[in-house]
């Protein structure tokens, strides 16, 4: 079972609200490489999993990847806060905010809703966790295109912790290939 | 002249100040458990481990006292449900 803790695992204080940025950042909540299909992935993966340090990795860097999942939906929250109309239209936002509002919606930049067709769950422990660290990778070079793209410090300084998180978890699911 | 830390008489800036030290022992934590899931030998890092996590536990008991729950096991006051209290993590508090 999940237990919820009342905090961000890094804080999410923005300042300025920005829906042409919410746009692009919602991709990893609902994007192909976002941080929802990553916690699915990885949880998913440990029941057919036979070694028990794989386990113990699928299952803490899984739960730390539904943390992420809410920095996500933080910031996709701040930025579209007290908006105007005008804003919306502006931003291009009105196409998303006219099926969701405001809401938090998980769907890929391009609009599609999220969808398990872009992770993979093999049940062969060798070709899980080599899936898994080119889903690091992905989610990486994500934030990576979304860093090229904001100027806001209050949005880069955590997207770039979770950009940050994906390198070590790319390292702990490499350590697993070798110590098997 | 020495310099000294002020102290303060905000609840609102003591609560964020601890909050940010317990979110530093966890992310500390959280890296060492991922550490140690892929190398549980390490005695190092086990050591690193607990001594960490007695500190976070003392910090975390403090705070649910006198702030507010963490978890919904959290909840110190007996006469009141203090965990539905805003602001929740995604409004900018914590």
């Amino acid at each position: 079972m999940w237990i919820y803790e009342k905090k961000l695992q890094y804080p999410v204080k923005i300042k300025t609200p920005n829906p042409a940025a919410a746009k692009i950042i919602i991709t990893q909540l609902g994007g192909p490489d976002g941080e929802l299909n990553a916690a699915m992935r990885y949880l998913n993966q440990r029941y057919s999993m036979p070694l028990d340090v794989a386990k113990g990795a699928l299952t803490d860097i899984g739960t730390e990847e539904l943390a992420h999942l809410e920095m996500i939906g933080a910031i996709v929250y701040q930025l579209t806060r007290n908006l105007t109309p005008a804003q919306i239209k502006a931003a291009g936002f009105d196409a998303y905010f006219v099926d969701h509002t405001t809401g938090v919606y998980p769907q890929a930049a391009a609009g599609f809703p999220q969808t398990s067709a872009n992770l993979q769950v093999k049940g062969d422990p060798i070709t899980d966790l080599m899936e898994n660290l080119a889903a690091e990778q992905k989610a990486r070079t994500t934030y990576d295109n979304i860093l090229r793209l904001m100027d806001d410090p209050d949005v880069c300084d955590p997207i770039k912790f979770l950009r940050e998180r994906e390198i070590v978890h790319f390292q702990r699911f490499g350590e697993r290939e070798q110590s098997r | 002249m020495k310099y000294q830390n002020r102290p303060s008489t905000n609840m609102a800036t003591q609560k964020s100040r601890m909050m940010h030290k317990i979110r530093e022992y966890d992310f500390a934590i959280y890296e060492t458990a991922l550490f140690l899931d892929t190398h549980p030998n390490n005695s190092k890092a086990l050591k690193y481990y607990s001594k960490l996590r007695a500190e976070r536990n003392t910090l975390v008991t403090e705070f649910q006292k006198e702030f507010s729950p963490i978890t919904i096991y959290g909840n110190m006051n007996e006469s009141k449900w203090n965990w539905i209290k805003g602001p929740w993590p995604w409004e900018g508090d914590c």
